[in-house]
């Protein structure tokens, strides 16, 4: 355990973001990653982030239903409107070998925007108390990996190299690192906002699940694996939690 | 009046609650895929919603009972849709995966109404000084149930009269299985955490498999992810304050 608490947040947050470079891993072993691996990928991170984000439901919530619930609504709508005003409604996470430039840089932002909520429901945990700060961290990291290997899998097979899609798909995530920090450091300073964060984070991260997560998985693999994958993996964030002190 | 005629008529009005759930279907006659979609996201956030309660409850009990449990509902899904599709079921005038998917709908909410049944029997055991408020409280939880099984109903077909009809119909199990819960108290208390865990196993898993994949089969995801994101939000709030 670290005595600090912000250079605790700091450091677990930042171990998930170095902890999507093992993305590599997959993308490195095949020439191309099979359609269907992708769909279990993202399937993977769905379940966790579900189980994420009903842990700080169930941890905050009952406390101040109202303001979490008016966060909540706050955080589903900014995701909302910032994919309207972005044009990426429907855009797949998982596209092998599409050319297009937009693309690119439609997947590098989006990837950045949705690490953004993650990073603060790190922070937000972490005030809860240090253990479920430090569980929401180990979430998110073991999270990153699937998600941050779909990344490198769909920018290596536009033609970058491996250690350029590595990186490129770990400095993603530089927001979930930023955004915890930020996210304790206010937080800390106005208990008051807690109930807030909790909220925004919790819609957050349900309208990302819904939004870029689940609909393209269900055509990359039959619809019985995927929601098994997820249900497995939303299982396991809620029994281990249950281990809290 | 007895306490376990109470109990009865406590749990049947609560059954009979879920009917209400159907009303705001009166004028939908959706046939558009778009209806559909937007209906089971209405759905899926109802059930991941009242799920998310049951979690909470069930794990206050004990954990890894809870997801035991879950892991039959998942279970007890999977067998349920194989034998639906090898049976060619018929419903009303559907027939094919539509009729398949109404059915299991009705199955899925009925069976979960067990567990809630045999909950409310086990709560009203700490004494009938808190019956009226507990009997409120499971009727107005009753009622997004009854909305739930008329938005997978009705747009593919159903009567308002039937959406009423299997609203209550899957409600009913709620006072037969609160009456030996309640007598038996402390022999039913450890199997709790099993059966409401098994109950949010399978509405999470009937979400995943199938009200999702068809909305996102049918529709623009935005607005399924914002619905399914608000209701699901809504009904957590909703809870909260029962
Ligand atoms: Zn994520
Ligand atoms: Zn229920």
């Amino acid at each position: 355990m670290i005595a600090d608490p912000t250079l605790a947040v700091l450091t677990y947050s930042g171990l998930a973001l170095l902890s999507a470079g093992f993305g590599a891993i997959p993308v490195a072993l095949r020439q191309r990653l099979p359609p269907s691996w992708l769909g279990w990928a993202n399937a993977v991170a769905a379940g966790l982030m579900l189980g994420v984000a009903y842990i700080l439901m169930a941890a905050g919530l009952p406390r101040t239903p109202a303001i979490g619930a008016t966060g909540a609504v706050l955080g589903i709508g900014f995701l909302y409107w910032t994919h309207g005003v972005a044009g990426t409604q429907e855009l797949d996470l998982d596209r092998l070998g599409d050319p297009a430039p937009d693309y690119g840089y439609q997947l590098l932002l989006v990837n950045t925007l949705h690490a953004a909520p993650e990073g603060i429901a790190i922070g937000v945990a972490m005030t809860l108390s240090p253990w479920l700060g430090g569980f929401m961290a180990l979430a998110i990291a073991v999270h990153n990996v699937p998600e941050a290997a779909v990344l490198a899998a769909v920018l290596k097979s536009r033609g970058l190299t491996l250690i350029q899609a590595a990186g490129a798909a770990t400095a993603t995530r530089v927001s979930q690192v930023l955004f915890a920090v930020t996210t304790f450091a206010v937080v800390a300073a106005a208990p008051g906002l807690a109930p807030w964060a909790l909220g925004v984070a919790v819609g957050a991260l349900l309208y990302l699940v819904m939004a870029e997560l689940l609909p393209h998985c269900y055509r990359q693999a039959g619809h019985t694996s995927i929601a098994l994958v997820a249900i497995l993996a939303m299982g396991m964030v809620v029994l281990l939690a249950a281990g809290a002190p | 009046m007895s306490d376990t005629t109470r109990v009865f008529t406590y749990a049947l009005l609560t059954a009979l609650a879920t009917g209400l759930g159907a009303i705001p279907f009166a004028f939908v006659r959706g046939i558009s895929p778009a209806v559909v979609a937007w209906t089971n996201a209405v759905a899926s956030g109802l059930m991941l919603g009242a799920s998310f309660g049951l979690v909470a409850e069930g794990t206050g009990h004990g954990a890894w009972e809870t997801v035991a449990g879950a892991t039959v509902g998942v279970g007890f899904i999977l067998f349920t849709q194989r034998l639906l599709a090898r049976s060619g079921v018929r419903l009303g005038q559907g027939r094919g995966p539509g009729a398949q998917r109404m059915l299991l709908m009705i199955i899925v909410m009925t069976v979960h109404s067990f567990s809630e049944g045999v909950a409310v029997g086990v709560s009203f055991g700490g004494g009938m000084a808190l019956a009226a408020a507990i009997t409120i409280a499971i009727a107005v939880h009753n009622i997004p149930e009854g909305l739930a099984i008329s938005a997978v109903l009705r747009p593919r077909g159903a009567s308002l009269a039937a959406c009423v009809g299997w609203s209550v119909f899957s409600s009913l199990p709620q006072p037969i299985m609160a009456v030996p819960a309640f007598l038996f108290v402390e022999a039913v208390r450890p199997a709790l955490p099993y059966g409401i865990g098994f109950a949010a196993g399978a509405m999470v898993f009937m979400v995943l498999v199938e009200l999702l994949p068809e909305a996102f089969d049918r529709a623009r995801r935005a607005p399924v992810a914002l619905i399914v994101c608000l209701t699901l939000v809504a009904m957590v709030v909703f809870q909260q304050y029962l």
